[in-house]
């Protein structure tokens, strides 16, 4: 059991490899669909999928994060145009649903799945979940998220966005549902399969779970029976107030970003106290970063191709991304960005860039790479340089790779980046056999450590045997 | 009846019946030494099982589904535990895309309640299946009659029958409009050279706004092969047939005896015909379990052999869990009367079409459930049984297993090549996607087909949220 991320033979710090997708044809790169080569435009076809996992493994990837939304970007310039027009995450597909013919042809790939909290019951997501760990033997994540389209909330019948802090309060009550389904629901040995005696499950070890809470009301019990993981292993993409809490308690890889070192520093100080508050330990929440990375055998290569991938990318897919309210074409440039935008939600996502800027370096900004947090560009060596910095310096545990080019940017880090860091104890030569997802990436065997809130309903602990409000009618309607 | 000298009849459709779990509709057989449905966690039973079928020529593979357990039997769900009756199970669409990609032809069809999931989203994941399976897939519509499923979502108890049915409309409604109004077939373009990857004049919202839903669009998935997967339905309540008649292109019934067959699906027919649909736009599948063996001795002495290991009393709980009134106390000789039920409405009639003459009794229940539905006999018997059960209108036959794999490499290894040779089974696939292979009138659902009426229908309109 050797956990990827923790201390070394070497003493270092071992990165955690994913490559970010989505799910679509322009997820964080606008414009380079139109790349030559470039396969985004078949992520209909589940081959697409098939063929990167395939490659991923190849490369000892640990796994592959799939973003989501559930609604289009339709408020800058107030309407869709821009994003329909430029595939920006509409035509988009569920994420779920390509992960089981991945499994199909892999062994060790992980998969981060994105799904939000604020629109579904929990209890069909809860088992949804639970098959793909079983069909993954263990090796599946959830990134949750909270949902910030307006769009999405109409789509699923409200008329607006849900406000951010009520979102994660939903999350938490959300979060506790599933816990119960997955950790207290089934005993480990609840599995007989006697065939002499015919007994398949000992209905001893099984119980409904009675969830009566302000948002949601389950019975129980769960349906599948305990997989490798039982809950899977927690992501979830914060930096806010209520986020970190929500982090702290929750989330053991924090999907995490911003416009500086000094502010990811901050971020996983923050996060790591709140799950110190939470009663866990600082080192059982790692962070990853989204980050980008072009590698050529020459510097001058990786320059090339940077200057076409630079090139090529669409300013208004970006601006059409961050959801902007405003169209920044139509204001001053020398006014400051946080004159002109409203911090703490008008720009969502887009917190992390930095509001002393003016709205004309704002828009000057997005053909150059270099207004990425962490982004890489040269030779094998130079890059592996980079990326060690980011993990002794910046402190964050792996990166998300940002994709330009599909297959080209996993391919040319698997051929170039990969050989360097393992000869540098920065990534292992192979994988564990038969390691489940969370024991890889924190050494400590397949469930949720005994110190995680999640942990308190194992057993059946903190369950009630009934509905709180005794309603025989309710029981045998 | 067929004969050598009959006209080569159309082949039957063939779907085998299945379910993520371990005890479908036979229970207790998981025990047998050769039973592998024990392992329904793994995708490799379900890969190996899909390519099995695949070479078997099957037309799909059908998964049941529940999300929740059957109504307390003898007072408690212990019984369901104990024999694996349903439970432990797992969600059965989250398999279809890896059969799918090891698959070239076998449709996947799976069941999916409106109870569990918003349409919007379940839209959604539709759409990516049939993408991912270039447009072979199916979904079941159910609505639920376990009184636990609701309460996992959050309601009291189970909706009434009838308005479980007006809720079933609005949700298909919400679907219809996603899958075939929201995009134009020819939205989007991908074109690199200008960038334009989607036509936005062609991408529309729906703007859908009923009881139960609101929906705003535009749906986020772009057309897929199908579009609308193709509608399974197996409801035989009143409410259930006119919803079939409306909206089903595969209908699954459990009729007692071909006869019966014959009169349910000349009726729900002739429904189609008053909501402006076809008869043959409906195909109906009958559940049935084929038992072969060289002689005919040697499958009545197989079946006897089966009967041991079926679990009597499972068979009893599970239709006394579906209709919602416990059996479990009572003594098998006890006539099961006049039954109202929120439950399943149709597994009473059921009953008393088989034990016409008599009050049934709850062991007739039991016997029943496992054996009615079973063809004992040599594979020329059981073709010849199957041939009466297409001459009653029957199109094809979710194929119920004692075993898995055991009972699906029986058919496929003995009764296939007979079925075949007389024509009652396809030999080879014919191209195209799921809803084309079984009608073979194209890709998408007939103009006359209530969803039909979305397409084009959602006006260019900008896709505005600024608007609101």
């Amino acid at each position: 059991m050797t956990a990827n991320t923790g201390p070394a033979s070497t003493g270092k710090k071992r990165l955690i490899l994913n490559l970010f997708e989505m799910n679509c044809v322009s997820h964080i790169t606008h414009g380079l669909w139109r790349l030559p080569g470039n396969n985004r435009e078949r992520f209909n076809d589940i081959d697409y999928w098939v063929e990167l996992a395939k490659l991923l493994e190849s490369g000892g990837f640990d796994a592959i994060f799939i973003a989501d939304v559930i609604g289009t970007y339709d408020t800058f310039r107030g309407s869709a145009e821009t994003s329909i027009r430029q595939g920006l995450q509409i035509p988009n597909n569920d994420p779920s649903l390509v992960v089981p013919a991945m499994a199909a042809v892999t062994r060790h790939l992980g998969f981060g799945i994105t799904f939000s909290t604020t629109y579904e019951p929990p209890f069909a997501w809860a088992r949804r979940l639970s098959t793909l760990d079983h069909l993954t033997k263990g090796r599946v994540g959830w990134n949750i998220v909270t949902s910030y389209l307006p769009n999405a909330a109409r789509n699923f019948g409200l008329d607006g966005e849900v406000e951010h802090d009520k979102r994660y309060e939903i999350a938490d009550e959300y979060l506790d549902v599933l816990y119960k389904l997955w950790e207290g629901s089934w005993d480990d040995d609840a599995i007989i399969a006697d065939r002499e005696h015919n007994v398949f499950a000992d209905p001893a070890k099984i119980r409904p779970i009675f969830h009566q809470g302000t948002h949601f009301k389950v019975e129980g019990p769960h349906l599948p029976s305990p997989s490798r993981q039982r809950t899977p292993v927690l992501f979830s993409a914060t930096a806010s107030g209520a986020g970190t809490k929500f982090a702290g308690k929750h989330t053991e890889v924090v999907f995490t970003g911003g416009p500086s070192a000094a502010f990811l520093r901050q971020t996983i100080a923050n996060i790591r106290q709140a799950a110190v508050e939470a009663g866990r330990h600082p080192g059982d929440v790692k962070f990853i970063t989204q980050a980008g990375v072009i590698v050529g055998r020459t510097a001058e290569e990786a320059a090339a191709k940077r200057a076409e991938y630079e090139r090529l990318t669409d300013a208004e897919g970006y601006l059409a991304h961050a959801g902007l309210p405003f169209d920044p074409t139509t204001l001053a440039p020398e006014a400051k960005l946080k004159d002109v935008v409203d911090s703490d939600g008008g720009i969502g996502r887009w917190r992390s860039f930095d509001p002393e800027r003016t709205v004309g370096e704002f828009l000057a900004n997005f053909g150059d790479f270099s207004r990425f947090a962490l982004f890489a560009s040269g030779t094998p060596e130079e890059v592996a340089d980079a990326i060690e910095g980011w993990l002794d310096e910046v402190g964050i545990d792996g990166i998300n790779l940002t994709q330009f080019h599909s297959y080209d940017t996993a391919r040319d880090f698997i051929e170039l980046v990969v050989p360097v860091l393992r000869a540098r104890g920065r990534l292992r030569t192979e994988y564990d056999p038969d390691e489940t997802l969370r024991d890889r990436l924190f050494g400590a065997g397949d469930r949720l450590p005994g110190r995680h809130y999640a942990a308190r309903y194992r057993g059946g602990a903190h369950l009630p045997e009934a509905w709180p409000t005794a309603d025989p009618d309710f029981l045998t309607a | 009846m067929s004969d050598v000298t009959s006209p080569r009849p159309r082949p039957l459709h063939f779907a085998a019946f299945v379910m993520n779990t371990t005890g479908h509709i036979i229970q207790g057989t998981w025990r047998r030494p050769s039973a592998r449905q024990t392992n329904f966690n793994d995708l490799e039973h379900w890969v190996n099982l899909a390519k099995l079928l695949e070479r078997g020529k099957f037309d799909a593979i059908f998964f049941a589904d529940v999300v929740g357990l059957y109504a307390p039997y003898r007072g408690d769900e212990r019984k369901y535990f104990e024999t694996g009756l349903q439970v432990p199970s797992n969600d059965p669409s989250v398999l279809a895309s890896a059969l799918a990609y090891v698959t070239e032809h076998l449709g996947i069809a799976f069941t999916a309640s409106i109870l569990q999931e918003h349409p919007f989203n379940f839209a959604r994941r539709i759409s990516t299946l049939d993408h991912a399976s270039k447009g072979r897939i199916a979904w079941n519509i159910v609505t639920n009659y376990l009184p636990n499923a609701s309460r996992n979502f959050g309601l009291e108890g189970l909706t009434k029958h009838d308005e479980r049915y007006a809720w079933a409309d609005e949700y298909v409604d919400v679907t219809y409009k996603l899958w075939e109004g929201s995009w134009a077939q020819d939205a989007l373009r991908q074109d690199r050279a200008s960038g334009l990857h989607a036509d936005y004049d062609k991408v529309y919202r729906i703007n859908h706004s009923g009881p139960r839903y609101s929906v705003e669009g535009p749906h986020l998935v772009s057309p897929s092969p199908q579009r609308t997967p193709l509608l399974f339905q197996a409801g035989a309540s009143e409410a259930g047939r006119t919803f079939a008649a409306k909206n089903a292109e595969a209908v699954f019934i459990t009729s007692p005896h071909a006869s019966v067959a014959a009169r349910d699906t000349a009726d729900i027919r002739a429904r189609a015909v008053t909501h402006g649909r076809q008869p043959d736009d409906l195909k109906f599948f009958q559940g049935l379990f084929v038992l072969p063996a060289s002689t005919e001795d040697e499958a009545k002495r197989k079946s006897a052999e089966l009967d041991k290991w079926i679990d009597w009393d499972g068979q009893l709980s599970h239709m006394s869990g579906s209709i919602g009134i416990d059996f479990g106390f009572d003594d098998l000789d006890t006539p099961i009367g006049e039954i109202q039920t929120e439950g399943v409405q149709s597994a009473v009639a059921w009953i008393k079409d088989l034990v016409p003459g008599r009050p049934a009794t709850l062991r007739d229940v039991a016997r029943l459930t496992a054996s009615n539905v079973r063809i004992v006999g040599t594979p020329e018997q059981i073709a010849d049984a199957l041939a009466t059960w297409q001459a009653a209108g029957v199109d094809g036959v979710n194929l119920i297993n004692a075993e898995i794999p055991g009972s699906y490499e029986d058919f496929v290894e003995h009764v296939a090549p007979v079925l075949q040779r007389r024509g009652l089974m396809q030999s080879e696939y014919a191209p195209g996607t799921l809803r084309d292979k079984l009608f073979g009138r194209g890709d998408q659902l007939p103009g006359r087909h209530p969803a039909a009426r979305y397409r084009g229908a959602f006006a260019p309109q900008p896709v505005t949220g600024a608007s609101r």
